[in-house]
């Protein structure tokens, strides 16, 4: 650790922001939009130092390593390799947009809403971040609250529902993971090893098969509840639906990450034997959230519900290209991850306009917007071609990495994933021709004169997300190459793994 | 010499009960419109008593001819009862000034009690041990039963009182038993005898001790008393009733299982484990369905008891000295950390019991975050903590309770643990869905505002945040005082 701590900056910025907040009255609208927003642009100006993230170097970079609670070996240690630092910069872009969207939207306790949304930041940046399990682990709780209060308290009629929802079936993985994570490090320190929970020390040991594989599960169940998985996915619907627009952007765009995240981070080179052995059930699994969610996706009545569902399905795809352990596959995942942050955050975001107009989701009551909102039609266009994955644009190339992987893992699996993204396009474009195209509803006639296309507030919350979508689609080359050696030290770790048999529990 | 020691190695409690003489003196001379004053100088009496901690710190002697033993265990266990004290003591006021209890008596009785916690803490002889036990809980009756004109107050404390006399009396029984066989009462010579040497009389003293012990700490099936006395109890006092004697209770129970039948730890295992899972477990699903915030926190309190069970179980399965070290280790984390989150929030339910009609409903807190933002985001920390949510204290000590399971070997246990945890999650989190997501009642409960207990509280909570992020600190004094065990 030399110079700057610029993570421990990043990460700890909103929190600062927060702290501001505390002494600023609540009436002060503005004051306080203004400081969430400054924390967040100040994270994210300082998060473009990690572009200087070397690709040739060592594998995590900007590391800061502090002793924290030394009974127990847990230590402040902080890193990015090339996955965590496009998360990072993910993370911070679109928690600067969802907050700088939230601008008109939030009327009501501005102040506590701020302050969840920059705590949130803290937790999720802390996340991609932490090379401490412990310290990994205390992240990902922090940045479970933010949202609980998010959703509930500024969400739609049934919020308190979807959010409880939410916290429960994100707590019993997380706190299972936990048990897992005493228990990976308790084994490593009983063979006669210092206890630690430095995940790059943990990484290299080997566990005994049944430790492995009980582990894995218990991290299987906090990540794929995050990711989601089908079926633990039944959550996510309902906490879109409900969530304002800024927490579905947020929701959508990076916490689902985590789940993504956590799976290379941690099940993948940490238990490496359990996971190839259990890598056939969750490429299964994966190609069930493919399928499910885009049949579902196709009979959704309300625009929001349908992305959530668009969601579970792109999701899918992650989750197959992580576990079909191959290059294409992996480095299709992570910018899968990328992309569909981007990609749906602005879906959400675009949903919300015209949420913000005529109160209302539901596709059948809308129609013939194209007349009246010639420019957002257009950008919504753009959109939903990339979450189809049109070739140009950032969707593509995730996809077909991923649908490649998956055809040098098993043709037929491939050949399943890539039917899926015909019915992608079945959903999205009908959706996109329902809203736009056909005859205005007797409901939208009633909004009709007030209707108005894109303000200027809304064209700076989507320009760096249009401009990242088709840079990404058409120049994907930076990406990939940060991402590559991570990828590469993947693969070295489950390369000939597998597990020789289940031993009896304990 | 040596008598001089002594008295110097008893100095914390010649000092509470100094306290105990100057409260009640004072209280009959002093005017009626200076009775607040009690509260400061009781304060100031503990954290002398406290200061006089510091000087016993380290000090590791018998006294009193192997009756009473000074011991870092027992000083620790000591400032955590002089913590929940001091809370108590500034959280009372403004709830009992409503009601006209007398302040007076209620600062006197809270010192005896606190004064027994200390004897049974530093009991190395079974006598000392049951006088201390008795010290404890004869004032936690009278507290119960404090507000006279209240008949649940009454209820509560008959309640406790018969049930809680009948629980002494089989602990008693079960020490004559142990007397009977061992010839001996002093835990030390007792460890001795019953090395190795497990015999159906002795099962029947463990048994007898195990009931009466786990009644006062009230795990199920022994906890019927608890919601009645908690919710009959002036509110604060409930607070301190769930915190106090459970402290004092597991002091006992770790001299007279870890240590007097430590050598037979296997046997009383299996017993322990069935408790332990049954009591976390029992409480939550009961907590889950109460609409009564005391009542709620009542039954969670039994859940909280299940979960530090299982740091005693740990120690029992323990392979090593070092694990077994570390489930007492995780059993006094716990202990810290649960007093300090729960009697404050009992405290932020008493303070919205200012109208003495109201009862502590759910509905009560109903959209508190607008009313009153800094109480509602201070129990929201504490509920948060409660539920064990990082960065707080009541997060560390679940941390600590699993990783002592799982490193004895009760990987299972930690999984039940956290199952339960999340299961409390549900019911932790509706008040914060009542305080932050649904709008006042038309006629919302006025909130009592007294200063002490606006310090307290912020004290609280402050200290639950910052010992979640260091808990080195603690956990330093931690690992000297398990040592003095082994």
């Amino acid at each position: 650790m030399d110079g700057l701590p610029i993570l421990s900056l990043i990460v700890f910025t909103p929190v600062v922001g927060v702290l501001a907040l505390i002494f600023v009255p609540g009436g002060a609208h503005r004051l306080i939009r203004w400081i969430a927003l400054g924390a967040a642009l100040v994270s994210l100006a300082l998060s473009l130092v990690l572009l200087g993230y070397s690709t040739n170097g060592a594998e995590f970079q900007f590391r800061e390593d502090l002793p924290w609670i030394s009974a127990f070996g847990m230590r402040y240690t902080l890193g990015v390799d090339g996955i965590s630092a496009v998360l990072v910069l993910l993370t911070t872009l679109l928690s600067a947009v969802a907050i700088f969207y939230s601008w008109i939207p939030i009327r009501m306790r501005v102040k506590e809403y701020y302050a969840a949304m920059l705590l949130l930041m803290t937790g999720m940046l802390g996340v991609f971040v932490a090379l401490d399990l412990f310290l990994f682990y205390v992240f990902w709780e922090i940045s479970l609250f933010p949202m609980y209060m998010i959703i509930g308290i500024w969400g739609g009629p049934r919020r308190v529902y979807a959010t409880v929802k939410f916290v429960i079936y994100t707590l019993v993985g997380s706190l299972l993971m936990l048990v897992a994570i005493l228990a990976v490090a308790i084994a490593h320190a009983s063979a006669g090893n210092d206890f630690t929970f430095s995940y790059e020390v943990l990484r290299g040991y080997a566990y005994a098969d049944s430790l492995q594989a009980l582990a894995f599960i218990a991290f299987f169940l906090a990540f794929a509840v995050k990711v989601p998985m089908w079926p633990l996915h039944t959550w996510l619907p309902d906490a879109h639906v409900e969530a304002p627009t800024a927490g579905s952007i947020i929701l959508a765009g990076v916490m689902l990450k985590l789940g993504g995240y956590g799976f290379l981070r941690f099940s993948l080179p940490l238990l490496p034997d359990a996971a190839v052995s259990f890598a056939p059930i969750i490429i299964g699994l994966a190609l069930i959230a493919i399928i499910y969610g885009a049949l579902v996706a196709m009979v959704q009545p309300d625009m929001k519900k349908l992305v959530a569902y668009s969601s579970v399905s792109h999701m899918g795809f992650v989750m197959l290209g992580a576990f079909v352990l191959n290059e294409q596959g992996l480095q299709g995942a992570v910018f899968q991850m990328i992309s569909h942050g981007i990609t749906t955050g602005a879906l959400f975001l675009l949903v919300g306009v015209v949420y913000e107009q005529t109160h209302d989701r539901q596709i059948a009551h809308m129609g013939g917007l194209n007349a009246r909102m010639p420019r957002f039609a257009a950008i919504f266009g753009l959109f939903t071609f990339a979450s189809i994955g049109l070739p140009g644009l950032s969707g593509f190339v995730g996809e077909f990495l991923v649908i490649l992987g998956a055809f040098r893992h098993n043709g037929w699996v491939a050949a399943i994933a890539m039917l899926v993204v015909i019915a992608s396009a079945v959903y999205m474009l009908w959706m996109f021709q329902r809203v736009f195209f056909t005859v205005p509803s007797d409901w939208m006639r009633l909004w009709w004169p007030s209707l108005r296309d894109l303000d200027r507030a809304e064209w700076i919350a989507l320009a760096p997300l249009i401009v990242l979508v088709v840079a990404l689609g058409v120049y994907p080359g930076p990406v990939l190459e940060m991402i590559a050696a991570p990828v590469d030290r993947i693969i070295d770790a489950v390369n000939g793994a597998g597990m020789t048999g289940l031993g009896p529990l304990w | 010499m040596d008598y001089v020691n002594d008295l110097v190695a008893v100095l914390p409690e010649l000092v509470l009960t100094g306290l105990v003489l100057t409260i009640i003196t004072i209280d009959l001379f002093m005017p009626r419109r200076a009775k607040w004053m009690l509260t400061p100088i009781t304060v100031i009496g503990l954290l002398i008593a406290g200061c006089a901690l510091v000087v016993v710190w380290g000090m590791n002697r018998d006294v009193y001819a192997g009756f009473y033993v000074v011991d870092d265990l027992s000083v620790f266990i000591k400032g955590a009862t002089i913590v929940t004290g001091i809370l108590s003591t500034l959280f009372a006021p403004g709830y009992l000034s409503v009601r006209r209890i007398p302040l007076g008596e209620f600062n006197t009785i809270l010192v005896a009690a606190l004064i027994g916690m200390f004897v049974l803490a530093s009991s190395s002889d079974l006598i000392t041990l049951f006088l201390g036990l008795e010290l404890m809980t004869m004032p936690a009756y009278m507290l119960t039963g404090l507000h006279k004109t209240d008949r649940y107050s009454n209820e509560g404390g008959l309640k406790y009182f018969l049930l809680g006399s009948f629980a002494s009396a089989i602990v008693l029984f079960g020490i004559s038993w142990t007397f009977g066989l061992t010839g001996t009462t002093n835990i030390g010579e007792i460890a001795a005898s019953v090395s190795g040497q497990m015999s159906g009389g002795l099962l029947v003293a463990m048994a007898f001790l195990t009931v009466g012990a786990t009644f006062k700490i009230a795990a199920v099936p022994f906890h019927y008393w608890t919601p009645d006395a908690y919710q009959g109890a002036p509110t604060p006092i409930a607070g301190f009733l769930s915190v106090g004697p459970k402290i004092g209770a597991f002091a006992l129970l770790i001299r007279v299982f870890a240590e007097a039948f430590g050598p037979l730890r296997a046997d009383w295992l299996g017993v322990f484990l069935v408790l332990t899972v049954l009591t976390m477990t029992v409480g939550n699903v009961v907590a889950l369905i109460q609409v009564n915030v005391k009542r709620m926190l009542a039954y969670s309190s039994i859940a909280h008891t299940g979960y530090i069970m299982a740091g005693l179980a740990a120690f029992a399965n323990a392979d090593d000295q070092r694990v077994a070290q570390q489930g007492i280790q995780s059993v006094l984390f716990y202990l810290f950390g649960y007093a300090l989150m729960n009697i404050a929030a009992f405290a932020v339910v008493a303070m919205l019991q200012r109208d003495t009609r109201r009862f502590g409903g759910l509905n009560s807190f109903a959209g508190l975050a607008s009313r009153a933002p800094g109480r509602a985001a201070a129990m929201g920390i504490l509920l948060l903590s409660l539920t064990g949510i990082p960065p707080t204290v009541g997060f560390f000590a679940k941390l600590y309770v699993l990783l002592a399971s799982v490193e004895a070997g009760l990987g299972w246990l930690a999984v039940i643990i956290v199952l339960n945890a999340a299961l409390a999650a549900f019911y932790y989190l509706r008040v914060i869905v009542y305080m932050y997501m649904r709008d006042a009642e038309d006629d919302p409960a006025p909130l009592e505002r007294s200063a002490s207990g606006s310090i307290a509280l912020v004290v609280a909570v402050v200290a639950v945040v910052v010992f979640g992020i260091f808990p080195g600190a603690i956990l330093g004094l931690i690992e000297v005082s398990a040592a003095s065990l082994f």
